[in-house]
């Protein structure tokens, strides 16, 4: 009970004989939603391969934020995230997909191509041009293709917006669709100079020092 | 057999099939539309060629000549070398007869050919479009190809 009560302050109440009281039902509600979320991956091309791929594996590992189970499958699946071109033919079944997927139910949209048709969208016959000529989309997360640390910026902004927004008492009722970027003013370059400067700072390293520390000092091993 | 041997003892099969010199590294005929079947047969049946495999069938839309060119790429596993077989036809009447009878593998080729060229393949026994909707209107691959949802870059 302790994480519950911590995270939910104003949703819990302790009540003075040890019980806890459920103040507002939303709170809980939102919150299990957005730290339960079960993704359809709806890799086409590039994007699945390069950055959502990636997501599952150790290096940068989706299951740090509840999203774990992702399948190609919309059994169970609340989240669909689009990761690559749609085409005109694939439309009709990816609206499909999405009807199938349980309410309440939340779109991803990763990715130029998704977005936008991206490099496709002169001279093609073939390339829908966004994913919300569809499906409505709730986060777009720009990138050709993203890195896989904007898909989770992605992730938490949508998960941001699940515990905000809605409400049971306005079904139906939805946030506008967000861009997950960069807040403004800040650049890649400022976020870089940081890490180098945090890097600069931290990893000086005293030489002799550090040889006085060892266990067996330097020399002993010279056969004197 | 080099690209020249390759090519000159396939134009004396018939007298019809000439040789197409603006192919530089491979053997390259040109045949009649109407003659195509039993040329491609007795190219695959006969010892010295062996054309056992048809890797690829594509079109060409020569629009200022008013012609599609249908290239037919041959590979022969015995001799291992490759033949281009290629046909002119009209641009406004495109037919030809097919060749799934002789490569089981041409009924597909030559559906994608028709999906995108509009070529009509004479007793094909499934022609259908294969990679656009049935519903769809016009040939996009084709030069003239003109649809109201196509962009044009700005400049």
């Amino acid at each position: 009970m302790g994480i519950v009560t911590d995270k939910l302050p104003g949703a819990l109440e302790k009540v003075p004989g040890g019980n806890v009281l459920v103040t507002r039902f939303d709170e809980i509600i939102n919150w299990a939603r957005a730290n339960s979320l079960w993704p359809l991956t709806f890799g086409t091309s590039c994007c699945a391969i390069e950055m959502l791929m990636a997501t599952g594996g150790p290096r940068h590992d989706m299951a740090r934020f509840g999203a774990e189970v992702a399948r190609p499958s919309p059994r169970q699946a609340d989240l669909l995230i689009l990761a690559g071109t749609i085409v005109k033919r694939m439309a009709p079944r990816l609206r499909t997909l999405y009807e199938q997927m349980a309410e309440p139910r939340y779109v991803i949209a990763t990715g130029a191509c998704t977005i936008s048709g991206g490099p496709f969208i002169y001279h093609s016959y073939t390339t829908v041009r966004g994913a919300d000529e569809i499906i409505p989309v709730d986060v777009y997360v720009p990138g050709c293709p993203p890195r896989p640390e904007q898909l989770f910026h992605g992730l938490l902004t949508l998960q941001k917006m699940i515990k905000e927004g809605e409400t049971i008492r306005e079904p139906g009722v939805r946030r506008k669709p967000v861009i997950s970027a960069l807040p403004e003013g800040v650049t890649l370059e400022d976020i870089q100079g940081e890490m180098k400067e945090l890097l600069v700072k931290e990893n000086v390293v005293d030489v002799h020092q550090a040889v006085d520390k060892l266990k067996w000092p330097s020399g002993t091993n010279d056969g004197s | 057999m080099d690209r020249e041997a390759l090519q000159a003892a396939v134009c004396q099969l018939d007298s019809s099939i000439r040789p197409l010199e603006e192919n530089a590294d491979r053997a390259a005929v040109v045949v009649e539309a109407a003659a195509l079947p039993a040329i491609l047969r007795r190219l695959r049946d006969e010892p010295e060629f062996a054309f056992a495999q048809l890797l690829d069938h594509v079109a060409v839309d020569w629009i200022d000549r008013e012609q599609f060119e249908l290239v037919y790429h041959l590979y022969s596993f015995k001799h291992k070398h490759f033949l281009f077989v290629s046909v002119f036809i009209p641009r406004e009447d495109p037919r030809v007869p097919t060749v799934c009878r002789l490569y089981p593998v041409a009924e597909w080729q030559e559906r994608e050919v028709y999906d995108l060229f509009g070529v009509l393949y004479e007793d094909h026994p499934d022609l259908r479009r294969l990679f656009l909707e049935d519903d769809w209107i016009g040939f996009p691959l084709r030069k003239d190809y003109q649809d109201d949802f196509m962009l044009d870059r700005p400049r």
